[in-house]
């Protein structure tokens, strides 16, 4: 027999991956109608739906000995309402006469809750919608909590790898470390104050974009999209031509009307100014040629930076970034070789010279959060209105900072093609609508950690095991696992 | 006899109840092989259809935002996009704050009601105000300039009202609980409370973080670019340490675990004069039950609160807190010390070469009636090894 889709469309199922299938059967899915069948049907539906999501991989028989029909909650407790009352104004009013309308509890009190929502009435201590109804807890909605427990769903929760299945071969493979010791078994139950990390290599080739060929750094997504823009450019060339020619008149225009800051000195020059140093294969002559425009810069700083201008050093901190991250090999850096390391020596002396060249009182750094507010404050108010020096300075700094910004971009996120996946690395596709993070786990993504705080819990209007179903859904499982079906 | 199924169920063939099915136009010209693959081909085009069209949203991260299924519409337009009428609500605040900072000053100068110490005051607020508007500025022109998310579009999961995408801590929060912790030494409990942060959290985020700081000082690459694409991703609690509101509460930090024995419903008659307080309440439910305010995880909270609403001032409400901690912390103490003691007095310790051998006398009574005694140590005759068995679950159940 053939073996089922995992992600069919005739029958289809929510997995929890970040698969485009997944979100398309999620945006399409509806909670089954209850009209012309039996309970028992409903409940067999809701189960089935529910247990593909909640996986799996977890044998049926597994999972009904996981069950528990005692599901957790917590009730969110101001610390001002115990200091304030100790419970007997609760029980005022049942013979008294003091008991109150709905109309009259619309306006009671309404303070702040505890998790900053505004509808909460503080009198009572309970959590109330828009026209007045109490929160409920949705208890159904923790059917599943059991699972939640489980390694290989804790580090798919965790957005370390791309689906359960994946997060479970990590920790097959041995990639996956609890509390510092190697853990073989995905279904190890995750302890309160246990901390689970993955090797980042393996958590970046699991969310990161895919590559399109094996000795290419792009991602298909990448490669489809040029393909796309190729087509396209093909389909209205003749069209285009005339334009382009027009824009490049200009352009020389504006060029003659910036020549004091823009005048190419050397034939040398002007190659290095043409050929864009990310192309370039030469990893010396690429250092040689971003050496030579960094000190062009040296020179255009001594003089007002006109709009133009500033765009060029925009677009060659760019071209800083992408040449860096092609010449550098991230994997050995012994390896590197000597003309390359020499070209990134140059050229961070000729970064220094540019800073030693602007007053250092008006270098903004990342770390004084003033100075960096003194920065757009002057940005704020009108740069045209100081004096030009002044400006002019200012625009130095900029460029500074922003160029060693770009460095250290492109230190952190080089492209490297030995590496299993697209760089520099970016998420891949789809993997925002289904990014989230519940509040029992506390991640770093830096160092690709993450502490299982306590168990999920429902509380009143939110339940914290994420499931794509709804309440009919939830309680029709939950119904179908209780003993007596 | 009239055909049992109607025509209109006839037309469309069912796949699945659980799920909508696209209204598709019929094929302008009629496919060559009409066979029965052409059902299955049908869907995956719906598919593909929708990931070009109304699917193409999410491919790629939204700017500055999330970027959930609820957030849009059957289109694929943002829902928040379409009504945006915050930008017209706030704009006089906006030139109210944007005056200059000189001609404020000058005014300050001028009027001779002001003392020198109100003027540097009204200059401070001015400066905060100025910081928390280029903050607010610099969030919206990140998301470009697309409204902040509602509530409502906070669920990745349309059908799920219950489960909503909640906050999760920024860099800048992370790095200030940590120093907070463990440079400025400040114990977890008014960390948490002062910066809103769940107890367990405030612990977790600094042991994380204090791998991150080993890792950078050992030279370990870090995963900076997958950290700040997921963050970007995420909804975060912010830290502004220069702004109007520089903490964000994160969570509720006084979250009271419902009890199982709270569960039940019982009826407790009590007369109407008794003040039957929530201490009366839990006794009801259980001889053993503590009332809500010992079982919340901060009741130094409501102590403190209490403090307040008798009238203590500042001062002594300080004084009685550190009374109360030197009062916890002697009592850890003579416990400690009681352990120690019991220690020296029952253990016999044997140094090895490696390892330490600590000898306790023990009992044989220990292992109770059935052989099973919880407290029981040592190899029990006769009692069958369960290790081995089917279905019992062989994995670890802790690592230390």
């Amino acid at each position: 027999m053939a073996r089922k889709r995992f992600h069919g469309l005739k029958r289809p199922r929510i997995r929890q991956d970040f698969s485009k299938e997944t979100l398309y059967n999620l945006s399409r899915l509806i909670t089954p109608g209850a009209a012309n069948r039996t309970f028992f049907q409903q409940k067999w539906t809701a189960k089935s739906m529910a247990r593909a999501y909640h996986n799996p991989y977890v044998r049926e028989g597994q999972w009904t000995r996981m069950f528990d029909r005692r599901l957790p909650a917590v009730v969110s407790m101001s610390h001002q309402y115990l200091a304030k009352y100790d419970g007997s104004e609760m029980a005022l009013g049942r013979g008294m006469g003091l008991e109150k309308d709905a109309r009259q509890r619309e306006e009671t009190l309404r303070g702040e809750g505890p998790d900053g929502l505004e509808d909460y009435d503080v009198s009572s201590q309970v959590l109330r919608k828009r026209d007045g109804r109490v929160e409920k807890t949705p208890y159904m909605h923790m059917t599943f909590h059991p699972l939640e427990r489980r390694l290989d769903t804790a580090i798919w929760r965790a957005l370390f790898s791309s689906s359960t299945k994946q997060a479970r071969q990590f920790v097959v493979h041995g990639w996956v470390k609890v509390n510092g010791k190697k853990m073989v078994y995905p279904g190890y139950q995750l302890n309160p104050g246990d901390m689970f990390s993955v090797d980042p290599e393996r958590v970046m080739f699991a969310t990161g974009a895919r590559k399109s060929k094996k000795g290419s750094p792009v991602s298909d997504q990448e490669a489809e999209d040029r393909r796309m823009e190729r087509n396209a450019a093909k389909s209205n060339a003749a069209a285009r031509n005339s334009e382009v020619e027009e824009g490049l008149e200009e352009v020389d225009e504006d060029e003659d009307s910036d020549a004091g800051a823009a005048t190419l000195e050397s034939d040398e020059d002007r190659e290095a100014m043409t050929t864009r140093p990310e192309d370039e294969q030469d990893a010396r002559k690429a250092m040689k040629n971003l050496v030579l425009r960094a000190k062009r810069i040296l020179e255009d700083s001594k003089r007002k930076l006109s709009g133009k201008r500033q765009q060029e050093l925009r677009s060659f901190a760019q071209s800083v970034r992408k040449t860096m991250a092609k010449h550098r090999p991230s994997s050995d850096p012994t390896s590197v070789p000597e003309s390359a390391e020499g070209g990134v020596a140059d050229f961070e002396t000729a970064l220094a010279e540019i800073m030693t060249k602007i007053p250092s009182d008006s270098i903004p750094t990342q770390s004084t959060s003033a100075a960096q507010s003194d920065a757009t404050a002057a940005a704020s108010s009108n740069p045209q209105m100081q004096q030009p020096e002044k400006t002019d300075e200012y625009n130095a700094a900029k460029d500074a900072a922003l160029l060693s910004q770009a460095l250290d971009r492109a230190r952190e996120n080089p492209i490297d093609v030995s590496k299993p996946y697209a760089t520099p690395w970016q998420p891949r596709a789809f993997m925002s609508a289904f990014a989230f993070i519940p509040r029992y786990l506390e991640v770093n993504q830096n160092v690709c950690s993450a502490v299982y705080l306590r168990h999920p819990v429902a509380r009143p209007g939110l339940a914290e095991v994420p499931t794509p179903f709804g309440g009919e859904v939830m309680g029709l499982a939950f119904n179908w696992y209780l003993r007596r079906r | 006899m009239p055909p049992r199924i109607s025509s209109s169920r006839l037309s469309q063939p069912q796949t699945c109840q659980c799920f909508r099915t696209r209204p598709c136009e019929p094929p302008s010209s009629r496919q060559f092989h009409a066979s029965a693959r052409h059902e299955v081909t049908h869907l995956r085009r719906d598919m593909y259809a929708w990931l070009k069209g109304p699917g193409k949203v999410f491919r790629k991260p939204l700017r500055g935002s999330t970027n959930y299924l609820s957030a849009y519409d059957k289109q694929g337009n943002l829902f928040r996009a379409k009504k945006d009428d915050r930008g017209t609500r706030n704009r006089d605040e906006v030139k109210e704050v944007a005056e200059n900072e000189e001609t404020a000053s000058r005014r300050d100068l001028e009027d001779e009601s002001l003392t020198d110490e109100d003027r540097s005051a009204r200059a401070e607020q001015r400066e905060v105000a100025r910081n928390t508007r280029t903050a607010e500025d610099e969030e919206t022109e990140a998301r470009g300039g697309v409204p902040k998310e509602r509530t409502t579009d906070m669920r990745p999961y349309p059908l799920n009202h219950m489960f909503r995408s909640q906050p999760v801590l920024s860099e800048e929060l992370r790095e200030q609980l940590y120093i907070q912790v463990a440079v400025n030494e400040y114990d977890l409990a008014s960390v948490a409370a002062s910066f809103g942060v769940d107890i367990r959290r405030v612990a977790a985020a600094v042991r994380l973080k204090t791998i991150e700081k080993q890792w950078e000082a050992e030279g370990k690459p870090l995963a900076k670019p997958y950290s700040t694409a997921i963050l970007a991703m995420l909804p975060t609690t912010p830290f502004k340490p220069d702004t109007n509101k520089s903490i964000t509460p994160h969570e509720p930090i006084n979250d009271l675990p419902v009890h199982p024995h709270t569960r039940q419903q019982i009826f407790y008659p009590a007369s109407e004069s008794r003040q039957f307080t929530r201490e009366d309440a839990a006794k009801v439910f259980s001889s053993k039950l503590l009332p809500a305010d010992k079982r919340i995880p901060l009741p130094m909270l409501v102590d403190l609160e209490k403090w307040k609403l008798e009238g203590l001032d500042r001062q002594q409400r300080t004084e009685r807190q550190v009374a109360k901690d030197t009062e916890a912390r002697e009592e850890a103490e003579e416990q400690a010390r009681k352990r120690a003691e019991w220690e020296k007095r029952t253990q016999r310790v044997v140094k090895g070469r490696r390892w330490d051998f600590k000898f306790q006398d023990i009992s044989v009574d220990k292992v109770g009636k059935d052989g099973r005694g919880n407290e029981a140590v040592g190899y029990r005759y006769g009692m069958p090894h369960v290790d081995r068995k089917r279905g019992v679950v062989k994995i670890p159940t802790s690592v230390a």
